[in-house]
């Protein structure tokens, strides 16, 4: 396409110099060459090469420059012929007849070769020109094609066209009946203010040009050209209409790739809808299993039923409620990271304190599990949330204790370290596999070798959220040792730390 | 004890009064905010559970009427993570929450201390808050724990009185920085820091602590899960 482009320039700038000073020279020594060489054959006596000089004189101007110039010519050539050279000379008087036939044969041939010449010169120069329009238009068309965005088509079409003349270029897109200016999106504008006023109407001599444009839909718009009088007086390189189509063509497929992508996200969102859908089905519906037979048991059986088996069904229910309660709460929590966490909540908290609240829970939900701590003297405040920091933390205990294989001891560790605070909870489970530590903070995602171990797949996710929110990191590492257990290591930057004071 | 129970959702008006019934307490129930106010008018209420997602009224709003009668405590019952709306109803008067959903034992719980309070309340000032752990004297400022004396600097003695005074509810950070420095707007990072102080005097174990309890994002309370003797 380089190519074209340097041809087309190349066309545009011999163009752009209307008439040519050096060709009317050449034309005129071709005149008075042929001139010399026929006064000198006639004076010879010669007067059919006279003629024939005379001739190929006039043939030559009408091929370099068109019909108007060899008619020109050979009027003139025939003229001075006839006065000057033909006998008598200084006369146009014919004393015989075989003096009026050659005259007359020289007079028409010369006018009509020059015409043939002239047409077959011209019609070759439009050749050319149409060659140069269907380059320009190809060459637009293959920069159009680079459009994602009706926004890019105009920028496009502003670079391509500007060469041309086009100084100043809008568009404006029919969408639901209302006609926009892709410059100014969101507010429609007034078709009748659109077409008759132009923003860069600087009192130039600029002419305006407006072109209609057809999609596959019907109206599309249209397109406002604005350019110089060089353009619309030298350049007839410029198809408007075509331009206008190739434009219409190059929106009308923006905007159906529009349509598409938002087709996509839209399925998308449906996916994960049906995908929480499936999950929550089936997260619900599993305590409330419990919860149902283990109570229509009671009813039912009540007598049968020895006292201890009713405290274990008992017992049952009441569990199976404490898991119903914290899905429903991780729900809430993955709907409120959804929604965006706004940081304008939250305040100055110390995290051993909730470390605490945490930990009480811990104990209550997980009464065997042993837990060592080692909490690090030192600043620990950090700028959060607290119901939310708890929410983190219980989450990445409770998934360690879950994960960590039986009862073995889980690790709590407290410090400050560059200016963050570091919470690492460490197991001495069987460790996460590298394929599976990039999908862990992933939204309802479960380790194949752990899908019996239940949870629902969100504890991490919230936890990686929330401390998101607080401008904080969560990673994991694993194996920590000996090829098992993981840590989980949160960092959420200290208060003192913070850029801008945090709230007192 | 009256208690008048406000909610819209009658399974838990259902579940709750065989256990509260049982228990010597007399209930009554309103399902919006026009029958709770009617309620409170008619009969004399001591303490109300409220909800907070009434259909004709937002809870918060009702708690200032609902205290106009019989000036009951108010126990709001709320969903964890609203803890602005916790604040904001302790602000307008209520005395405790209850995260929904509760357990009974945890229910029962706040009502022995709301109306342990209430009883204290009555009398003149009381003098003392014993449980089987801590034992506080306010007139002479003695603090003991397992029959070990406790010193403790004034500040740190009128923060742990107000806990110990509404022991078992909760307290909210503003009512300690009154409490402690006499303006709600003082600098939380000190009443954090009293806090410390008096747990690595009274627990055991301070980064677990037993006896001062954290509610995240509202304030603190005094554990009573130790039987309670009063005087």
């Amino acid at each position: 396409m380089l190519c074209y482009r340097k041809l087309m320039q190349q066309t545009i700038h011999s163009k752009q110099k209307p008439v040519s000073l050096a060709s009317l020279v050449g034309d005129l020594t071709i005149f008075l060459l042929a001139t010399a060489g026929t006064y000198f054959a006639q004076s010879l006596d010669r007067p059919i090469t006279s003629v024939l000089i005379y001739l190929t004189g006039v043939i030559l101007i009408g091929a370099r420059s068109g019909v108007k110039k060899g008619i020109v010519a050979a009027i003139g050539a025939s003229s001075i012929y006839n006065f000057f050279l033909s006998a008598p000379a200084f006369g146009f008087g014919v004393s015989t007849a075989d003096e009026i036939v050659p005259l007359l044969a020289f007079n028409i041939s010369a006018i009509v070769t020059a015409a043939v010449a002239g047409r077959t010169r011209d019609s070759a120069m439009s050749a050319t020109l149409a060659e140069a329009k269907n380059a320009t238009l190809l060459n637009i068309s293959d920069r159009l094609q680079q459009a994602v965005e009706v926004a890019e088509v105009l920028e496009i079409a502003r670079q391509t066209l500007t060469p041309y003349g086009v100084t100043h270029l809008e568009i404006h897109v029919r969408r639901e009946g209302q006609l926009y200016d892709i410059e100014m999106a969101g507010q429609p504008v007034n078709a009748l203010n659109a077409l008759l006023k132009s923003r860069s109407d600087n009192g130039g001599r600029l002419s305006v040009k407006t072109c209609e444009m057809v999609g596959t839909h019907g109206d599309l718009g249209f397109v406002k050209f604005i350019f110089t009088e060089a353009m619309s007086a030298g350049g007839k390189l410029l198809d408007l209409q075509a331009v206008t189509n190739l434009l219409a063509l190059a929106i009308d497929r923006c905007m159906l790739l529009d349509a598409l992508s938002e087709a996509r996200a839209l399925q998308k969102s449906e996916q994960l809808k049906s995908a929480i859908l499936s999950s929550v089905s089936h997260d619900l519906r599993t305590p409330l299993t419990a919860i149902s037979a283990a109570a229509s048991s009671l009813r039912s059986y009540e007598k049968s039923l020895s006292p201890a088996q009713k405290e274990q069904m008992l017992a049952t229910i009441s569990e199976q409620c404490t898991k119903l309660n914290r899905y429903t709460a991780n729900l809430l929590d993955m709907g409120r990271i959804q929604a965006g966490i706004s940081a304008s909540g939250f305040e100055e908290i110390d995290v051993v304190e909730i470390l605490g609240v945490v930990l009480s829970h811990v104990r209550q939900s997980f009464p065997k599990q042993p837990i060592r701590k080692e909490i690090a003297s030192g600043e620990t405040l950090v700028c959060a949330n607290g119901v939310m920091l708890e929410q983190v933390i219980f989450n990445i205990i409770e998934n360690s204790i879950i994960h960590g294989g039986g009862q073995s001891e889980v690790l709590i560790s407290l410090r400050a370290e560059d200016g963050f605070c570091v919470l690492e909870v460490t197991d001495s489970g069987p460790g996460i596999t590298r394929a599976d530590q990039a999908d862990i903070f992933r939204r309802f995602f479960r380790s194949e070798s752990q899908v019996a171990r239940g949870g629902s797949g969100l504890g991490l996710y919230i936890a990686k959220g929330f401390v998101d929110a607080f401008g904080g990191s969560l990673e994991v590492v694993s194996p920590v040792k000996d090829g098992a257990g993981t840590a989980m290591i949160v960092r959420i930057p200290l208060a003192a730390s913070m850029p801008t004071g945090a709230p007192k | 004890m009256n208690i008048l129970i406000v909610d819209d959702e009658p399974a838990i008006i259902a579940a709750l009064k065989p256990v509260l019934g049982g228990q010597g307490y007399v209930l009554f129930t309103a399902d919006c905010a026009k029958s709770a106010l009617e309620m409170s008018r008619k009969h004399p209420i001591d303490l109300v559970l409220l909800d907070l997602g009434l259909p004709d009224a937002d809870g918060i709003d009702i708690i200032g009427k609902l205290k106009e009668y019989s000036d009951p405590t108010v126990i709001i019952l709320s969903a964890r993570h609203l803890e602005k709306d916790k604040v904001r109803a302790l602000d307008e008067g209520a005395d405790d929450y209850i995260n929904k959903p509760f357990g009974i034992e945890e229910l029962l719980a706040r009502l022995r201390a709301a109306q342990r309070r209430k009883r204290l309340a009555g009398k003149s000032e009381a003098s003392k808050f014993v449980s089987d752990q801590l034992h506080v004297d306010f007139p002479t400022r003695q603090v003991r724990l397992m029959g070990q004396e406790v010193k403790l600097s004034p500040k740190e003695f009128s923060l742990l009185e107000v806990l110990c005074r509404n022991a078992g509810q909760v307290v909210t950070q503003r009512k300690l920085l009154i409490a402690g420095w006499n303006d709600p707007a003082a600098d939380s990072q000190y009443l954090r820091s009293y806090i410390a102080l008096l747990r690595q005097k009274l627990e055991y174990d301070p980064s677990e602590p037993e006896h001062i309890l954290t509610e995240p994002g509202v304030g603190y309370r005094l554990s009573v899960s130790h039987k309670l003797k009063e005087m």
